[in-house]
């Protein structure tokens, strides 16, 4: 069982052009900024809109083929959801949500309640069968939602920011509930999130979606130590620069160079992690590194480390201690040097 | 409810309300001021004023029933279709509500009277006649009344968009399926409303009906048109109060009993 998909379509003044490939048993997530599409990606797999040019081959079955006009309604793929709003049918017990997918395709009443209390059992939340979805707290939501989308054994399982609307004391159980539940189901699985941890948690690659785009893909290990966009750079907490690589120089577009450990030449991108930035009052003097004399921008505490946003010939990220920051006085703001070991420089190329 | 120093009621507000209120309550007051306990025991033991109540709610509901079978499919592809002409159609929708009802009831007359193409149709395949007759009166009711449940209706299925029906989709339901197990039992509150107050207009509905359908005793005469045919011909003014008052009570009980079970955002 594996999904091959190439959507393609104009959401209002979006283009989005994303090709997936999932094989089975795996999870991938597509992950990117709010807006950049991930939903009507989505929305295009589980049949809800169409694609302008593009196709879904669902297990060598094709859902969608705009060049050859096949379609098959949502109804009839076998599909399985987790919305991130419009979760439960407000006017139906937990029960009778779970129940509904096996209801819809002609399961006997008794049975498909039977089955469904089954369901709420393995998910926890058998507490609450006869409730009204408005009862329940949004992790309980989310548990029932999973139970309704896996009871009619789906091939494709679509979850879309399962976590979003849950609050954070009952995230961490959820997030393991999910994950648990999705490894052993045996379809093809696309998480959609522009959480970062969501993705972590539950897919063991990310497809990088953003402004409509593909910008880049591979194991989550891989994008998130070598991004290739600013945005996954800052979810991954890291300073990234891009320039041109010659020699043991990396020339960035501004003009300004860094002393980098050779080996990459050409169009390339460098990461550097925020506690490798160290900062001074006066130019540190001695050892072969780069110092880049800048402004403090801002600094946001960021748990037990501050983070420091520097202007100057190369915008950075430092995180240094509480008790550094007071030392170096850097709350009055004004001139620092930032200094950065060509070591702690991670070039590859663009 | 909550209020704060900066929510509290202008007093300016006060002096037109009231006028609001007293404007709907004083004619009430002279009304009851006129009736006799005794003159409303005669009328509620008068086989002629029972006739034309139990017309009245035979007419209205089943003007209503019409109204839902017609007019929820209207609302449905008025808010969730891009048909093209919808503009149109909605302002056709609303005709009835800006039209005077005697108008109306011409209008209905020189369309589905015996002399006219329908009409004469619907006499001679059918022996069907519409004006003045029962039906008639129902249809002079419905005219009225369906914008009415037509526009609450839309309004309901317009503040939520598809979600729940896309949902039930990748569940494995059918259109049709959807449709009766997530947009209606959804629209409830809705259709509620929208058939209260189609209810409503349809009860107290006068111009339509004696122009259409006529004013005969216990084929026509709805209470309204009884009321007002006491008052015009005897001049028995105790009778009309009366039969009035019926009509009151029973529309008050029904309207503040929907509210309160259904209309909470309402109303």
């Amino acid at each position: 069982m594996s999904l091959d998909a190439d959507v393609g379509l104009t959401r209002g003044s979006l283009e989005v052009r994303c090709a997936v490939h999932v094989e089975p048993g795996q999870t991938i997530a597509v992950l990117g900024p709010n807006g950049a599409g991930k939903t009507t990606v989505l929305r295009v797999l589980a049949g809800l809109d169409h694609s302008r040019d593009g196709h879904v081959v669902l297990d060598g079955e094709v859902l969608e083929d705009t060049a050859s006009g096949a379609w098959v309604e949502p109804e009839s793929r076998r599909v399985g959801v987790v919305f991130q709003d419009h979760t439960l049918f407000p006017h139906l017990s937990v029960l009778d949500n779970v129940a509904f997918g096996l209801r819809s395709r002609g399961v006997a009443r008794v049975v498909a309640r039977r089955r469904a209390h089954e369901w709420l059992e393995r998910l926890g939340v058998e507490d609450h069968a006869a409730s009204r979805p408005s009862a329940i707290s949004g992790g309980q939501g989310q548990r029932v939602a999973l139970a309704r989308a896996l009871i009619t054994e789906p091939r494709l399982l679509l979850l879309d920011e399962p976590l979003a609307a849950v609050d954070a004391s009952a995230k961490v159980d959820l997030r393991r509930t999910l994950r648990e539940q999705v490894s052993g189901f045996d379809g093809v699985r696309i998480l959609v999130t522009h959480d970062l941890l969501e993705a972590a948690a539950l897919a063991e690659s990310v497809v990088i979606l953003e402004d409509g785009r593909v910008s880049q893909q591979g194991s989550f290990a891989e994008v998130t130590a070598r991004p290739r966009s600013s945005w996954v750079a800052r979810m991954a907490g890291l300073n990234l620069l891009s320039g041109q690589a010659a020699a043991d120089v990396l020339r960035l577009g501004n003009g300004s160079e860094l002393v980098v450990v050779g080996g990459v030449r050409g169009p390339a991108l460098a990461t550097i992690q925020p506690r490798a930035v160290g900062l001074h009052r006066e130019r540190p003097g001695g050892s072969p590194r780069n110092v880049l004399q800048s402004t403090i921008a801002g600094i946001d505490p960021h748990g037990d480390r501050w983070r420091v946003r520097l202007d100057g010939p190369v915008p950075l990220v430092a995180e240094v201690t509480p008790a550094a920051a007071h030392e170096l006085r850097l709350a009055d703001g004004g001139v620092v040097f930032a200094s950065i070991k060509a070591t702690e420089i991670d070039v590859y190329p663009m | 409810m909550r209020r704060g120093a900066a929510g509290r009621p202008l007093l300016g507000l006060y002096i037109p309300a009231a006028v609001a209120v007293l404007f709907i309550v004083v004619p009430l007051v002279g009304l009851l001021a006129h009736a006799s306990l005794a003159d409303i025991g005669d009328a509620l033991t008068s086989s002629a004023a029972l006739t034309a109540l139990r017309l009245s709610l035979e007419c209205s509901l089943l003007a209503v029933i019409v109204s839902a079978i017609v007019g929820v499919p209207l609302a449905y592809l008025l808010a969730r279709t891009a048909m093209r002409g919808r503009r149109l159609l909605r302002g056709l929708v609303l005709l009835p509500l800006v039209l005077p009802p005697v108008v109306g009831g011409i209008a209905l007359q020189s369309a589905f009277g015996r002399s006219t193409p329908i009409g004469g149709v619907l006499h001679s395949l059918f022996g069907v006649t519409l004006p003045f007759s029962t039906a008639g009166a129902v249809m002079a009711e419905a005219f009225v009344g369906l914008p009415f449940l037509v526009i609450t209706v839309e309004a309901g299925l317009r503040q939520r968009d598809a979600g729940f029906e896309e949902v039930a989709a990748t569940l494995g339901a059918r259109p049709w399926r959807r449709f009766w197990l997530i947009t209606m039992p959804l629209l409830a509150p809705s259709l509620t409303a929208g058939a209260a107050l189609c209810w409503a207009r349809a009860l107290g509905e006068f111009g339509a009906t004696i122009t259409f359908a006529g004013s005969f005793p216990g084929t026509t005469e709805t209470l309204p048109l009884a009321a007002y045919s006491a008052f015009e011909g005897s001049g028995a003014v105790s009778r009309a109060i009366t039969l009035s008052l019926i009509l009151l009570v029973i529309s008050v009980a029904v309207l503040v009993g929907l509210r309160d079970r259904w209309l909470g955002t309402l109303a």
